[in-house]
């Protein structure tokens, strides 16, 4: 009964926090767009958060640097169980191109697990919101 | 009593990752420095191992919101090394979608600012229509926003009279809602009481400091590259350096939604006047050994590449001057001496953004934390007693 | 004013200090100095000339020295003054005193070649992460970056 009920409010409220570890923006503002008028993922009770600690899903963008390894990890362990976490772009899953620059490490995979990958360069807010109810769906499986 | 308070690098709302400590005894900030490098990429390194081909699509990479700049300002550079002379229709759908970047990066940062100050629907109204230019420019470029319509020697996709007409068609729409902007942001008592007065910044600081772009404007000094040192079709364009003099955030609000206007103005001038023709030429694979400086005025401010090439299909040096940079002096002379409150809405006026102070205590340790509690006290007294002398707030004019 | 008329100044005033000049495209003055004598020219610019805006500071390896240009401009030309200094002893004057905005890139460069800014108000890094192993300064040519074999989680499948 329980477990049913936190399974719902998990599946009904995903809490997001957005983190930046090294991108172009461009993915950034994109998963901003998605909370605005047009794209709205408010309606799937998805919030954005600003610290770690109300957090469920972390969307990272960007490839992680040098300097954000240790920072990211610590975000990744001072968020609550169970965590999730989304890799937002090209360069969250591989480094795109700047796969090979000195001070990119690769895909955000290279450091802490991912559970969704969504693609593109930069992502459309369509896909960051196709990203969060496939992992909804995910958790329901 | 001093302390100190990290902010960043992981913040909620925006952007780059970017450190910042602040000495603050009570409210006040008594001294900022700021740390870079979590963005830190090793772009320049990289741009040495890739072809002139590439590397555009590599510094289309360097900066999401004005990708455009920086593709032009490195396309312009080359052209210049290969001795290309790309044709006027290539220039000026260019110089098109450079204006319409400008449109939805001012529309970006007036929601932000109104973010910043509390004023939520403002975000709301003015990304709801920032998402009118991303539809005209995913009609012409193909994506909404890494475009990639620069090559060497011209542009890669033409626009026909559908296109045109859709472009003229937003843009009655958007401009009958900056007109609605411009009432509000400048005449909406609280936004205007929350802006002004707030990240002062003289004329001669903005100029010792070397400042740019808005920032720079907004403290009175008439600087422009488009006007100064015109690339592209700026020349044959008419258009305003707009300026305010008050120096602080509402006059860059007030410059940045001026801007919008002659964006508008630079938009239609450009389609009505588009002339006919090719819109690129072939470009070579190899510069001769040669150098150049390109300057670009972004968004943001002025955008300048150093390019040496040196026989090859690579570039020998590329160095990359990002606006943002030229203003972080000027921003930590404008955080010293003010709120923390103030620090989201300061930072955000130069627009890198490293907004929300909440993100400051979501990384402050226990023990910083138990300081605070400490100082509580003081911290009332003297904010206080610093309300009551801050007279720069209470004597700000409204601009409009 | 235009770019002739500033060429002739620079002759009259800075004499033989400058080794040589040239106005490759318009709105564009190289200027070439003996490192000894930037001071005197950033000097000579900021007062006389009005040009207080600094738009950057590049560094080049050129093998045996570094090249540095020192991006100036103001409305109505850009002046880039240009100086070496030798690899194996890279000193160089700190300009913060002249122009203070300059110090972002002079940390810049001093994380990225290496070279040794004399004077400078705040010598800390600037760009590179906090664990960087000191003497790599990535943008000499003769550096090289191995990256490291990336794992794929889960393993290949
Ligand atoms: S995936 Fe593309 S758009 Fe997104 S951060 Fe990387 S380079 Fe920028």
């Amino acid at each position: 009964m329980l477990t049913k009920l936190t399974q719902w409010s998990r599946l009904k409220s995903p809490w997001i926090l957005h983190l930046n570890t090294g991108a172009c923006n461009a993915c950034d503002i994109e998963v901003v767009a998605a909370l605005t008028p047009r794209f709205d993922v408010e309606r799937f009770g998805i919030l954005l958060k600003a610290t770690p600690r109300h957090a469920d899903v972390i969307v990272c963008t960007g490839p992680a640097t040098r300097q954000m390894k240790d920072r990211l990890i610590r975000i990744y362990e001072q968020t609550p169980d169970p965590k999730f976490v989304i890799a937002v772009g090209a360069c969250a899953m591989s480094g795109c191109v700047y796969r090979g620059a000195y001070n990119v490490i690769g895909g955000i995979d290279q450091v802490i697990p991912v559970d969704v990958y969504v693609p593109g360069c930069p992502v459309r807010p369509d896909a960051v919101i196709d990203g969060v109810v496939k992992l909804l769906n995910k958790l329901k499986g | 009593m001093k302390f100190q308070i990290p902010i960043g690098p992981q913040h909620p709302a925006l952007k780059e990752p970017i450190s910042l400590r602040m000495t603050v005894e009570g409210e006040i900030i008594r001294d900022a420095d700021i740390r870079l490098g979590y963005n830190h990429r090793g772009l320049e390194k990289l741009a040495e191992q890739k072809t002139w081909i590439q590397n555009i699509y590599l510094t289309e990479r360097i900066c999401g919101i004005c990708s455009h700049s920086h593709t032009t300002c490195y396309v312009q550079g080359v052209e210049k090394l290969m001795e290309l002379e790309p044709p006027k229709r290539g220039l000026y759908i260019r110089t098109l979608v450079a204006e319409l970047e400008r449109v939805h990066s001012h529309l970006l940062w007036l929601g932000v600012a109104g973010h910043e100050a509390g004023f939520d629907s403002f975000f709301m109204y003015t990304w709801r229509d920032r998402e009118i230019v991303m539809d005209i420019l995913e009609i012409i470029t193909g994506n909404r926003v890494h475009y990639g319509i620069n090559t060497i020697g011209g542009v890669r996709r033409d626009l026909d009279e559908q296109q045109i007409k859709h472009i003229l068609d937003s843009l009655s729409v958007l401009r009958q809602r900056s007109e609605y902007y411009k009432h509000l942001g400048t005449n909406e008592p609280s936004f205007v009481a929350r802006l002004a007065g707030v990240g002062y910044l003289s004329r001669e600081d903005a100029i010792a400091l070397c400042a740019v772009g808005p920032t720079l404007r907004a403290s009175g000094v008439p600087m422009d590259v488009r006007k100064d040192d015109p690339y592209a079709v700026y020349d044959e364009v008419p258009f305003e350096v707009c300026t305010a003099e008050t120096g602080d955030v509402l006059g860059r609000t007030v410059v940045r939604i001026k801007e919008l206007f002659q964006c508008y103005n630079i938009i239609e001038y450009l389609l009505k006047n588009l002339p006919s023709g090719p819109v690129a030429v072939r470009a070579p694979r190899r510069a001769k050994p040669n150098e150049v400086v390109s300057r670009y005025e972004a968004p943001r401010g002025e955008n300048i590449h150093y390019i040496k090439s040196n026989g090859t299909d690579k570039p020998e040096r590329l160095k990359v001057r990002a606006p943002t940079l030229g203003n972080y002096a000027a921003t930590i002379k404008m955080l010293k001496n003010g709120f923390i409150a103030d620090v989201p809405l300061i930072f955000a006026a130069i627009d890198p953004c490293i907004c929300c102070a909440e993100r400051a205590v979501s990384l402050v340790d226990a023990r910083t934390g138990q300081e605070k509690i400490i100082v509580m006290n003081d911290l009332k007294r003297l904010s206080r007693r610093l309300s009551a002398g801050n007279i720069r707030k209470r004597e700000a004019e409204w601009p409009l | 004013m235009n770019d002739q008329t500033l060429i002739d100044k620079a002759k009259a005033s800075l004499g033989d200090k400058v080794l040589d000049i040239t106005n490759p495209a318009p709105r564009r003055i190289f200027i070439k100095l003996k490192v000894d004598d930037l001071l005197a020219a950033v000097n000579w610019l900021k007062n006389e000339m009005g040009f207080t805006h600094l738009a950057t500071i590049t560094g080049v390896d050129l093998g045996q020295a570094f090249e540095l240009i020192y991006h100036f401009a103001n409305s109505f030309t850009c002046v880039n003054l240009r100086t070496e200094i030798p690899r194996d002893n890279p000193l160089l004057p700190s300009i913060c005193q002249l122009i203070p905005g300059a110090v972002l890139y002079e940390r810049e460069l001093q994380d990225m070649f290496g070279i040794v800014v004399q004077n400078i108000p705040d010598g800390r890094p600037l760009v590179l992460p906090d664990d960087w192993p000191a003497g790599n300064y990535p943008l000499r040519k003769d550096w090289k970056y191995e990256r490291p074999p990336e794992v794929i989680p889960g393993g290949k499948r």
